[in-house]
Formats: structure tokens, sequence, C-alpha cells
């Protein structure tokens, strides 16, 4: 896994040192990786569709440490883009992100797509082009059974909401009740950890990440609905029209030919 | 909780595939960044014009700097000027450049720890300037700064963990993946990694304690 690795280690310091000089190159870079050149075309020439997905997400992308395969409902619907985009629903490589690292990574052309419970938002459409919503989520409050707090307007001064980082949830919450205090932890399992501890009254994500919290901890339950729409699309680098109108009639099919019920089904529990 | 659960085979064997990898990103950045901290911490006790100023200023830059920025700009800021690294370089990159730095001061303190008459005396018996550094001076400061630069090496070990955050596969990431399946799993296996930290970093304070005895 880390063959030659130190030999890359080696140019990486000998590069840096090489950086300086790095502004001259810098608008041929552009040139070659910022072009168009067909970012469809691309994944069919190499044969292989690049997704980024969540590693620590249950329901959506969670690693399985028996198997090493990364489960959920982002990584059925990749199988399923893959083999409408490549023929094969093997020919995906799934590459780890999180709400952090997906943006740059997809910019740095480190992935094909992005694929990891990820809202499509105004903001966000600024850096990267989104396909239609894959999914609809809307986000609600969990807490301990028996909680005074029944919904959005229990949110008062003094009460704390957990959220995480990176999440549109926490910019929503801290608008929706502005008199609550956030506290945003680094993934799900930590704010849901957090909560359990005591740290805070309610967490805050979409519903369909906190029922996969009440299958874990039946002592805890939503309130309050919706307050929120979520949609959930696919993410691929800027100005890159042909990969989304593809994805967009891949999604298209499998709505048609009910493997996106039958995925969503298997992992998406409403009530 | 759940320790039979948490435990299982599979969990421990994912487990220890993180933990090799935090060790073997921690062996690589500690013998990088121990060639480059001599280099450093040398040229700056040397008072070499100009050079020893240059290497003054980068070593104070990185020093006062968190760890955490200088991972995530070598993850997320190199690329934008075309170098692109994956989790694994980014990380040995990252830690390399902030341990050389914090190394290079205490191989200078230490040097500047032996008494200039043994300099004095070495030059005055005709050798050079190298020389007196190379056979007088340095042995006697390594000796001395055995003990510091071992607990550089154990900050370096746990400050792997901070590479979670570009995603790398090391030991905190995979607990957190097997604890993400359910959270009854945290405590034990929160109890492994502790163990396991303590074990490796326990070990290097030993062989330290021992090299400091050794000398006295």
């Amino acid at each position: 896994m880390f063959k030659s690795k130190t030999s890359k280690i080696a140019g990486v310091l000998l590069l840096s040192a090489s950086m300086l000089l790095s502004a001259c190159g810098k608008g041929g870079d552009k040139e070659t990786s910022g072009s168009a050149k067909n970012a469809l075309e691309q994944i069919k020439s190499k044969d292989k569709i690049v997704i980024g997905v969540k590693y620590d997400t249950r329901l959506f992308g969670l690693k399985n440490p028996s198997t090493g395969e990364v489960e959920g409902f982002d990584i059925d619907i990749s199988k399923e883009l893959a083999k409408d985009l490549v023929g094969d629903a093997k020919k995906v490589e799934f590459k780890e992100v999180t709400s952090k690292t997906r943006i740059p990574m997809l910019n740095n052309g480190d992935i094909d797509a992005i694929v990891a419970t990820m809202t499509i938002s105004e903001e966000r459409k600024k850096e990267a082009d989104f396909s239609d919503v894959y999914f609809d989520a809307g986000q609600s409050l969990l807490v301990k059974k028996g909680s005074p707090i029944k919904g959005l307007e229990d949110l008062k001064k003094g009460t704390k909401v957990l959220a995480v980082k990176g999440s549109t949830s926490a910019i929503n919450i801290s608008q929706k009740a502005p008199d609550t205090t956030v506290l945003e932890f680094e993934n799900y399992t930590e704010a849901f950890t957090a909560l359990k501890a005591g740290k805070g009254d309610a967490l805050t994500t979409d519903d369909s990440i906190l029922y996969g919290m009440v299958d874990q901890d039946s002592n805890y339950e939503l309130v309050g609905g919706t307050f929120t729409d979520e949609p959930y699309g696919i993410a691929v680098k800027k100005g890159n029209e042909e990969l989304v109108d593809a994805i967009n009639s891949a999604l298209k099919k499998m709505k048609e030919n009910g493997k996106y019920d039958e995925i969503h089904k298997k992992w998406i529990r409403s009530n | 909780m759940d320790i039979a659960g948490a435990l299982s085979f599979d969990h421990l064997k994912f487990l220890a595939a993180g933990f090799k990898v935090t060790l073997y990103i921690a062996f690589i950045s500690i013998i990088l960044s121990f060639i480059i901290g001599v280099v450093f911490g040398t040229l700056r006790y040397a008072k070499i014009p100009f050079l020893s100023k240059v290497v003054a200023v980068i070593v104070e830059t990185i020093r006062n700097l968190p760890l955490l920025l200088i991972i995530f700009f070598t993850y997320f800021a190199l690329p934008e000027v075309g170098l692109k690294l994956s989790p694994s370089t980014a990380a040995i990159a990252a830690l390399t450049v902030f341990e050389s730095a914090m190394l290079a001061e205490i191989v200078r303190s230490g040097l500047n720890s032996i008494d200039k008459g043994q300099k004095e005396a070495a030059r005055s018996s005709g050798l050079t300037y190298i020389q007196t550094l190379w056979t007088v001076v340095m042995p006697q400061a390594l000796r001395r700064m055995v003990p510091p630069i071992v607990s550089q090496f154990i900050s370096l070990l746990k400050d792997t963990s901070l590479c979670v955050v570009i995603a790398l596969p090391e030991f905190m990431h995979n607990a957190q993946i097997i604890y993400a399946q359910n959270i009854n799993y945290i405590f034990p296996i929160f109890a492994v990694v502790v163990f396991m930290y303590f074990i490796v970093n326990y070990c290097l304070s030993l062989i330290a304690r021992r090299l400091e005895n050794r000398q006295a």
C-alpha cells in the first residue's frame, strides 16, 4: 500500500523547494486540468468512476470493518451510477470524504463525483455542479424520550443543540432558533455520543440520519417533524454539463426500473 | 456497553491495520525530521552569516504555527499550486515540517549547553570548525539531547491522530469507524486505543530513561 512512498516524500521535499517557481507554471496548469476536456469521456476512457463517499455515516456510507466494504444508500446509488456510466456496477472506486474534504478533493481531481449526504444549496452551487435531487431529507430534532423539547419552538435561550461541523443543519438551526446555543462536533457519532452524555438537549440533522440513531438506541425519539427541506444531490466539478446530464439520466432510469425504490427501502426507514 | 461485540476479531484486525498506518507514518516522519532537525539546529547554532538567519526565520515561523494548520496546508493548499499529495504523503510532509522545527530547537539548545571552553580547546589544538563540531561538541550534545528528543518523538506519534481530519486511515480514524457501527462500542474501543498508545509511548520513555541513565 505504501510502496515507493519514501521516494515520493523525497520528491515532495524537492518540490516544495521548487514551489517558488510554480507561479509561472500556474497558468499552464489551469489549462490542462481545469478545462472541460469532457469529464464524462475521461471516466469512460479510464473505464471506472471514482466517487467520494462518507465512511462514518450509518445508513448512507459506513465502512464495515469485517468486510472492508463501505455500505449504505449512497454506496448503492453510486454502484447503480457506475453500471449506467461505465457499464459495470463493479467499476466504481470509493474514496473517503468528509464534509470538509469533499469539495477540495473534487476540485483537485481526486474524485469524479460526490455522493455523500450532500445537500444542494445556492452557496454550494457556486463551488460545484449538482445533479437532480436523489434523496429528500428534512432536518429534524432528536431528543431523549420524555424531554420537555417537543419541537423547534422549545429551543429557547439556554438550551443546547448539537450539530455536525460543515453541515447545512448547523447553519439552519442557528437561523431558525437564534437564541439557542449550537455545539458542533466532528461527525454524527460524536454528536450522538455527546447527546447521550448529556452535553446537549437535542441533536439536529437530517431525519434520515436521526432514524439511524434511533435504531441504535430506542431511548431517543424524533420530535417536531421536519422543518427544512434538504435535497441531496450528486456533485461534480464545475462546468461538466455532460456528466451532470449522464448522472441525471441514470437517476431517472433507476427510478423508472424500480431499482431506486429497492435501494431506498433497503436503507431508509420512514414513519 | 457491548464489550464482546466491540472487541470482535474483525474489529481488532481493523484497529491493528490503523495502528500499522500510525506507526508507519510516525516512523518515516521521525527519521526525516531527525535528519532535517539536526541539520537546521546545527546551521542555526553555527551562526553562518545570512544562512543561519534564514534557518532561524523558518524554524521560528513553523514552531509558532499549529500542526493542524500545517496538515490542512499540505493537503488542501498545495494542490492549488499543482502539488497533489495523497493523505499519507500529506501527513508525512506536515509532520516532518513541524517536528523538524521542534527538533531543530532542541538540537540548538543542546549544542549551546556544551561549555565554550571545549570548543576553544579543540580549535586551539588544531581541529577545524567542522571537526570540532563533529568530534567534540556534537557527541556530547547529542547525549544530553536524548530525553527531549524522545519526548518530541512521543508527541509526534500522538500527533499523527490529528491526520484524522484529512481522512488518513490511521488508528483514531479506524476507531471512529468502528464505534460509528454501534454507539455501544465506544467505551471498549477507547480502552483499546488508550492501551495501545500507552504501550508504545511508554516503551519509548523507558528507552529514553535507559539512555539517560547510561550517560550519568
